[in-house]
């Protein structure tokens, strides 16, 4: 009798994690009966789909923001195709770029999932992870030049849908009350660094730099694109043929020097993190927030307010600018080739993708988006549209740095100057850390 | 014979869940510590001792993540066990307000350590932080530092951090140490004329050693695996000044997707932390014995 009750104990403890790692069981038909009988049978499109079989969409991405937007787009689309449901999974971004590749494994999650342009995107082809949607009928509607992030050898693996500028976002009133022509003070470095000194004299913090977290990875980019103008730039780091110890890169971290000694950035630069600055600009202690177009929504909603557009400072000479600003297509979206529902996926996409939709994500959420046809109603929307969409604008600098560990050094070689070492050995230091890299 | 076996079946399960989760992966791990695996692709290159000469030839950020896990585990060591000892022994009788004291010292271990990164990045937020705004109210700007953004002073920041998060814990093991000792210890040494300093050293000292063993071992390895803290506070930076071991291979794997240099950087840690418990407990023992 003891030894049958300890059979049955040790077989009730391995038994759970036998069917935890098991796959997981497909409930979804279960489902299909209770949520078929909430549904108006009344529509065609509904009546239609009563006989399909339900299934349930994963799909993860990182931007939290966004997702009240995406539930309300879910639920239009659970209505137009009942026997689909969406389940939405947000991360924080950077537990995205570290966890992705690996939820995307079993097919399981990420149906329908995002990636970043760049490494991330290459992590996640290099891994075989995307199923090619070159074919896919709503490749055309996206504006063929804001997709090339997600295209590979002539295969396209994923669709950039959002337009962003990494540039800073400025305070339109507090630029008039301190008297900085906004066309001005995007002249030449002297005029920028004039106009910083005219917002400080007027009370404000110039420009809030969120060194914390994302602020030297995104104000990176305005700062060196006239100092070398070339895009290939880190392709040629990367191969070594380029090293950061030339004079664009010095000459960046100078200008990064220059702005905090002059007191132009906010004090304790390097702790500052991005939500903090959104607070700094949105109660009008800063002028300037020095990360991009996407922080505008999040601005807007502590403060309603304000007139916000966007800004970047040419680091160059007037005569030596070729570009006037940075844009980047980003949160690409693709289909797990590991999916069990790539048709379903791929209606998921489609569906974003319409006029309707598109327009209401857009407005919503107040991001650019990569498709042609899109209609904005947001004032910031169309201001931006208008204002930058004739300008010549450099794709961010910062993904062609496709190694992780090089872009860190980067990265930190600002950091390092911001904390008061010399421009020329912060970039010494970083390009030690760069060979070593490469020579692994 | 038979009740050995009876016994030694009910630990199976417990074997079994062992073997799974801590030594299938360690055996793993030495497996792809040998490779160039990037943790994606399904094919992986045999690289020999490659990533671990690289470790210690050409990585400066390992042999700094390594520098800062010195750094901070002393400092956070050191504080850790000064403050739980000093207030053990303020704390010591079982009076009500002794009670509540302990309790609340007790209070943040209960806590994630996620939250407490986020509840201290507060504190140290620059301007509008807490601890800003004391010293600015009390005339003492002079001391406002850049707490987290000071490449020279953000590993000992979080090391305040890390000894506020445990001292409670330790608190509670020193006041059970001091509670065992004999009370005729302490009326001998009274008779003896010997002072408080002396009554210290010679009586309550000696007689918490088995006690301070366990506060300095289980810091010491605590500290040296810290992650959660520097990742939520500072994840490593300014320009890796607080990037320690765990960070640096968190950071290389999942990343960077360098799984095999990763899995190479783990090995050396393996062997580091259990040098460091082995040596502990030697020189531990030997302290005891004599």
């Amino acid at each position: 009798m003891k030894k049958v009750l300890a059979l049955l104990l040790a077989v009730m403890l391995v038994i759970p994690v036998l069917a935890a790692c098991g796959k997981k069981a497909d409930t979804s038909e279960n489902t299909n009966v209770t949520d078929n009988n909430d549904k108006d049978n009344n529509q065609d499109n509904q009546n239609q789909d009563q006989n399909k079989k339900k299934v349930t969409l994963s799909f993860v991405h990182w931007r939290g923001e966004d997702k009240d937007a995406f539930d309300e787009i879910i639920s239009r689309f659970n209505e137009k195709y009942p026997h689909i449901d969406v389940e939405q999974t947000i991360y924080t971004s950077e537990q995205y770029v570290s966890t992705a590749h690996t939820l995307l494994q079993d097919g399981e999650a990420g149906d329908v999932f995002t990636s970043f342009p760049g490494a991330q995107f290459q992590t996640i082809r290099k891994g075989d992870l995307f199923d090619d949607i070159t074919n896919q009928s709503f490749v055309s509607k996206f504006n063929e030049a804001l997709i090339t992030a997600g295209l590979e050898d002539g295969v396209q693996y994923a669709v950039p849908f959002q337009m962003v500028y990494n540039q800073p976002v400025y305070n339109k009133k507090a630029f008039e009350k301190a008297g900085v022509d906004f066309e001005g003070a995007m002249k030449d470095w002297d005029s920028w660094l004039d106009a910083c000194q005219k917002l400080k004299d007027a009370g404000y913090v110039p420009i809030a730099f969120p060194g914390g977290d994302i602020g030297p990875g995104q104000f990176m980019n305005s700062m060196m694109m006239n100092l070398e103008p070339d895009e290939g730039i880190w392709a040629r780091v990367l191969s070594g043929e380029a090293k950061i110890t030339e004079d664009w890169w010095v000459k960046t971290l100078a200008h990064f020097n220059e702005l905090n000694s002059k007191g132009y950035f906010n004090t304790s630069a390097n702790s500052l993190k991005h939500q903090d600055g959104i607070n700094m600009i949105a109660s009008e202690e800063a002028a300037m927030l020095a990360t991009g177009s996407y922080a505008i929504s999040g601005i807007l909603a502590k403060n309603p307010d304000l007139e916000l557009g966007i800004i970047s400072p040419n680091p160059a000479s007037e005569g030596e600018k070729v570009w006037d600003g940075i844009h980047n297509a980003t949160f690409l979206l693709g289909i797990n080739k590991k999916s069990n529902h790539k048709e379903e996926a791929a209606m998921f996409i489609d569906f974003l993708t319409e006029k309707e939709i598109a327009s209401y994500y857009a407005n919503t959420t107040g991001q650019q988006l990569t498709l042609k046809d899109v209609e904005y109603t947001s004032k910031e929307l169309m201001e931006i549209g208008e204002v930058w969409g004739p300008r010549k604008t450099r794709t961010q600098p910062r993904f062609f740095i496709t190694d992780q560990d090089v872009q860190n050094a980067v990265l930190g070689s600002i950091q390092d100057v911001i904390s008061g070492t010399e421009p020329q050995k912060a970039a010494d230091n970083a390009q030690k850390l760069i060979d070593e890299i490469l020579s692994r | 014979m038979r009740a050995s076996k009876k016994i030694g079946f009910f630990i199976i399960p417990a074997l079994l869940i062992y073997g799974v989760f801590y030594v299938y992966p360690t055996v793993l791990s030495l497996f792809y510590s040998i490779t160039d695996w990037d943790g994606v692709s399904p094919a992986f290159n045999f690289v020999g001792l490659k990533n671990f000469i690289n470790l210690f030839t050409n990585d400066t950020i390992f042999i700094k993540s390594l520098t800062n896990n010195v750094k901070f585990t002393l400092s956070a060591s050191i504080l850790q066990f000064l403050f739980s000892l000093g207030l053990a022994l303020l704390l010591i009788k079982n009076t009500k307000s002794n009670v509540f004291f302990r309790a609340l010292y007790f209070f943040p271990t209960i806590l994630a350590s996620v939250s407490v990164g986020f509840i201290w990045t507060f504190l140290y937020a620059p301007n509008i932080g807490p601890i800003d705004q004391l010293l600015k109210s009390l005339g003492l700007e002079w001391m406002i530092q850049d707490w987290l953004g000071d490449k020279s002073i953000a590993i000992y920041s979080i090391a305040v951090v890390k000894a506020w998060f445990h001292v409670g814990q330790m608190i509670v093991i020193f006041v059970a140490g001091l509670q065992a000792i004999p009370k005729q210890f302490y009326e001998v040494a009274k008779i003896e004329g010997a002072s408080a300093l002396q009554t210290f050293r010679r009586v309550t000292w000696p007689m918490i050693a088995p006690a301070a063993t366990i506060v300095v071992a289980y810091t010491t390895i605590q500290t040296f695996k810290a992650f959660d803290l520097i990742y939520t506070m500072t994840r490593g930076g300014p320009n890796y000044s607080t990037e320690i071991i765990a960070t640096n291979i968190y950071n290389v794997a999942f990343r960077s997707n360098k799984f095999g240099y990763a899995a190479a950087q783990s090995i050396i840690f393996l062997v580091i932390i259990g040098a460091i418990t082995f040596l502990q407990f030697k020189l531990v023992d030997r302290y005891e014995t004599n």
